[in-house]
């Protein structure tokens, strides 16, 4: 019973929310197994049960098969140093964040309120603009984003559809509450995690998933297709869908390659396109064969070199002419950036009382424009508090963590965002929730984020009960992204 | 199919079968190399299977671990095994949702193997024979694998057409230095040469079982060059070839087809309708050259055709 040891070590930060344990105040004191297992939240305790029958070295032994497993399966991302590649897999932790079916019915319940509202702000801002004009979006905050593309003007997307994949960001606060962090609307990744984490699961822990009544994740590269092939211009029962990747230097090649291969599509690299006659076409061993759907996992700005960046190797000449003829089905929509700007996103509550006239279910973390004087001078009296970031930047790049950084890195920074205050936001920062886990036999908690995956079709939007929980491996850490030391846990979502 | 894709199956295929020469060769070379023969020299190999120019290639011609650790781990060597690997699992890497996932991991799997820092140390100081060994293992698992799950589709028609590409030319090559080596002297009885010859590309105990009349070097080159039922043979290689390529005709592209067709089906004319009295009084260097330009040649126009995308 050594590992009952694993857990009586297992302390918790009295001002976090612990996905496991309940209120860490009443530990104290107490070593004795039952004792322990009763502070164990009901969704954790058959697995920390099933933890416990197991030794220290069983429990290595899985975490050495999960690498194992993701290195044969060339689930890694490659690093150039000295001129040769070497293979890493992105950290995986094996104890599975657990999502309760109350927890889970409200989230999904908020992000489909939140994207209904993003996506009809995305169609407005493009064509009539009445959220400008009745002054619930400041003009200038639109106008100011770089990612606000005038080429979409005016252009009606199918079934006016402009965000079919949308990657939304939740974090925990000390008290539990959910907090939307981040809408990421343009091209979300880690999707292949949350599928490939799960298969991992399955192979190192036989019959655990079932008998925790876990929901399946499996369905999400079917109902993707589905959703793709409804979107085609073309009348024709078969058309031809692609996604269309940069190439397999990109970080998250493995996930373009995994997700053409799951639905069955050709995963394609602009140097496969050609754009005739404001058609595209892929290069095939037969000649030349009309794409209809483009699943793009490149950014907007190497798209079309025509239009945007002209030096852009990656993209298809032509494609946005396609586009706007309507030729060509484009997923996500171009222009999409305006919507989850990190400015914009303040304004996210007011959209859904805008348009939907209803109140917002998921809260937005609290957040200041530094563009704003008074908020601005407030920020700056307080930066220890906060989290500065730069409205137009993600993974974890130009962030400002207040309460870690010098005196001297805070007064640079402040320099930095005298010369352009659009482009930075500012927000308390929240301390996220931890998780456990297992590191060198011991458990251990460590913060975590929630990202699950909407699809929204035609039919209405649908959430796969799953996501990618991002772990901050480092202790105390509070930023999960996987080039700042993040890792990723499958997150199980129970049924009932 | 998409002409990158087919380009991309096409050299995976083609380095995988060049892989598999290679280690096969090194093993029996070894083994040539520890049968007490004293002139052995590892000349004729890395003449066939490296860019190594005569002065470094004399210089460890005679040192059978230098010359392992040359083909078999040497980053620096483009013809190494963990380079044509590595440029197999890239080519594989970038067409992942044509292959299998088995496939995909398996070559993924060699590819971890040849890489890893304890081979490179073992072949410094272990029996060779039973790294090699690992390695073709690793290569056999890749062919079995690959008949057992790929889909009998386009992909599997240019995977076998690279594969019967590389192996036309690869016999053709061996023939050609391990004759060079003895200045194509066709009076040579010497058992021990021509045996280990056969044995590098496994087809000592079809030639055992075909002539009762010990070794002669025109039966060694009617074995190679003529048997159809010899898998490592040029004409095996040339009719998989056809064979394969028949499997492309569409309406499509029916031109380039017809194109390829002609020139495979010509260079299959000439090798089945070769004799070895005719293949000598030709000249055999000249007659094997000219089949290897030929299926380059073969090379150059599916390119042309068939894998032009940028």
């Amino acid at each position: 019973m050594q590992t009952s040891e694993l857990l009586n070590s297992y302390s918790v930060d009295p001002a976090t929310w612990d996905e496991m344990y309940t209120d860490p105040e009443r530990t104290g004191g107490s070593s004795s197994v039952e004792r322990t297992l009763d502070l164990v939240r009901g969704q954790y305790r058959p697995v920390v049960d099933f933890m416990q029958q197991m030794s220290i070295e069983e429990l290595n032994k899985k975490e050495e098969l999960a690498k194992r497993l993701f290195m044969s399966q060339g689930i890694t991302f490659t690093v150039y140093s000295s001129g040769e590649g070497i293979e890493k897999i992105f950290p995986f932790d094996i104890i599975p964040r657990i999502i309760t079916a109350t927890e889970w019915k409200y989230i999904e319940d908020g992000i489909k309120q939140r994207l209904k509202a993003l996506n009809l702000f995305l169609k407005d801002v493009y064509n009539n603009q009445f959220i400008l004009k009745d002054g619930i979006v400041p003009v200038e905050m639109v106008y100011s984003c770089p990612h606000y593309l005038r080429e979409m003007h005016g252009f009606h997307v199918p079934h006016d559809l402009y965000v079919h994949i949308a990657g939304i960001d939740l974090i925990r606060d000390h008290d539990g509450t959910f907090y939307i962090l981040e809408d990421n609307l343009r091209t979300p990744s880690g999707v292949s995690y949350m599928l490939e984490n799960r298969e991992i699961t399955k192979r190192i822990f036989p019959d655990l998933l079932p008998s925790n009544n876990v929901r399946s994740v499996t369905d999400y590269p079917n109902i993707l297709h589905r959703n793709l092939v409804s979107l085609s211009p073309r009348q024709t029962s078969n058309p031809t869908v692609v996604v269309l990747t940069p190439g397999i230097y990109n970080s998250a090649y493995f996930e373009h390659t995994t997700l053409a291969r799951l639905m069955g599509v050709e995963l394609v690299e602009g140097r496969d396109l050609v754009v005739d006659n404001h058609r595209v076409f892929m290069k095939t061993t037969a000649g030349l064969q009309q794409v209809d759907v483009i699943y793009r996992r490149v950014d907007d700005e190497f798209l079309d070199p025509l239009v945007f960046n002209p030096d852009s190797m990656l993209g298809v000449a032509g494609i946005m002419s396609a586009y706007r003829k309507g030729n060509v089905a484009i997923v996500n929509a171009i222009g999409n950036g305006v919507a989850d700007d990190k400015a914009i996103y303040t304004y996210v509550p007011a959209m859904i009382r805008y348009y939907l006239n209803e109140e917002p279910i998921l809260k937005n973390v609290p957040t200041y424009q530094l563009g704003h004087p008074d908020e601005r001078e407030h920020v700056f009296a307080n930066m220890q508090k906060m989290v500065i970031k730069r409205t137009n930047e993600s993974g974890g790049y130009g962030m400002l963590m207040g309460h870690s950084a010098s005196d001297e890195e805070i007064s640079k920074y402040k320099m930095e965002i005298l010369k352009d205050p659009r482009q930075f936001i500012a927000q308390p920062i929240i301390s996220l929730s931890s998780a456990p886990c297992y590191m060198n036999g011991k458990l251990k908690p460590r913060r975590v984020d929630l990202r699950p995956y909407a699809l929204c079709g035609p039919e209405g939007i649908q959430i796969v009960p799953g996501g990618l929980t991002r772990v901050a491996l480092r202790e105390g850490s509070l930023v999960v992204n996987s080039s700042q030391g993040g890792g990723s846990k499958d997150t199980w979502v129970l049924a009932g | 199919m998409l002409s990158r894709v087919a380009d991309s199956l096409y050299w995976m295929s083609r380095y995988m079968e060049r892989a598999d020469g290679i280690l096969r060769m090194l093993k029996i070379n070894y083994a040539s190399s520890q049968d007490d023969i004293q002139e052995f020299s590892w000349m004729p190999v890395l003449r066939i299977f490296t860019y190594m120019d005569e002065e470094g290639a004399v210089r460890i011609s005679h040192n059978t671990r230098a010359v392992l650790q040359y083909m078999v781990t040497d980053r620096e060597n483009s013809n190494s095994v963990l380079n044509i690997i590595t440029r197999a699992r890239e080519n594989a890497r970038s067409v992942q949702d044509h292959i299998t996932k088995e496939l995909w991991q398996c070559l993924n799997d060699f590819y971890h193997i040849v890489r890893d820092e304890k081979l490179d140390r073992e072949l410094h100081k272990e029996d060779p024979v039973t790294i090699l060994d690992v390695l073709i293992k690793q290569g056999m698992l890749y062919y079995g694998t690959l008949d057992v799950t790929m889909a009998r589709g386009e992909g599997f028609a240019f995977l076998n057409i690279g594969k019967y590409l590389e192996r036309g030319v690869q016999s053709a090559d061996i023939l050609d230095v391990k004759f060079s080596d003895v200045n194509y002297d066709f009076r040579r009885t010497d058992t021990i040469y021509w045996k280990y010859l056969l044995l590098s590309i496994s087809g000592y105990e079809l030639y055992l079982k075909t002539y009762r009349s010990g070794f002669d070097a025109r039966n060694v080159v009617e074995q190679i060059v003529l048997n159809d039922e010899f898998p490592r043979s040029i004409l095996y290689s040339v009719d998989r070839v056809h064979r394969y390529f028949e499997r492309l005709r569409s309406e499509r592209n029916k031109e380039a087809f017809q194109k390829i067709d002609f020139m495979i089906g010509r260079i299959l004319s000439k090798v089945r309708y070769s004799t070895v009295e005719s293949i000598m009084a030709q000249g055999l260097h000249a007659y094997l050259n000219g089949i290897k330009e030929d299926l380059y040649e073969v090379g150059n126009a599916l390119n042309q055709n068939y894998f032009a995308y940028t």
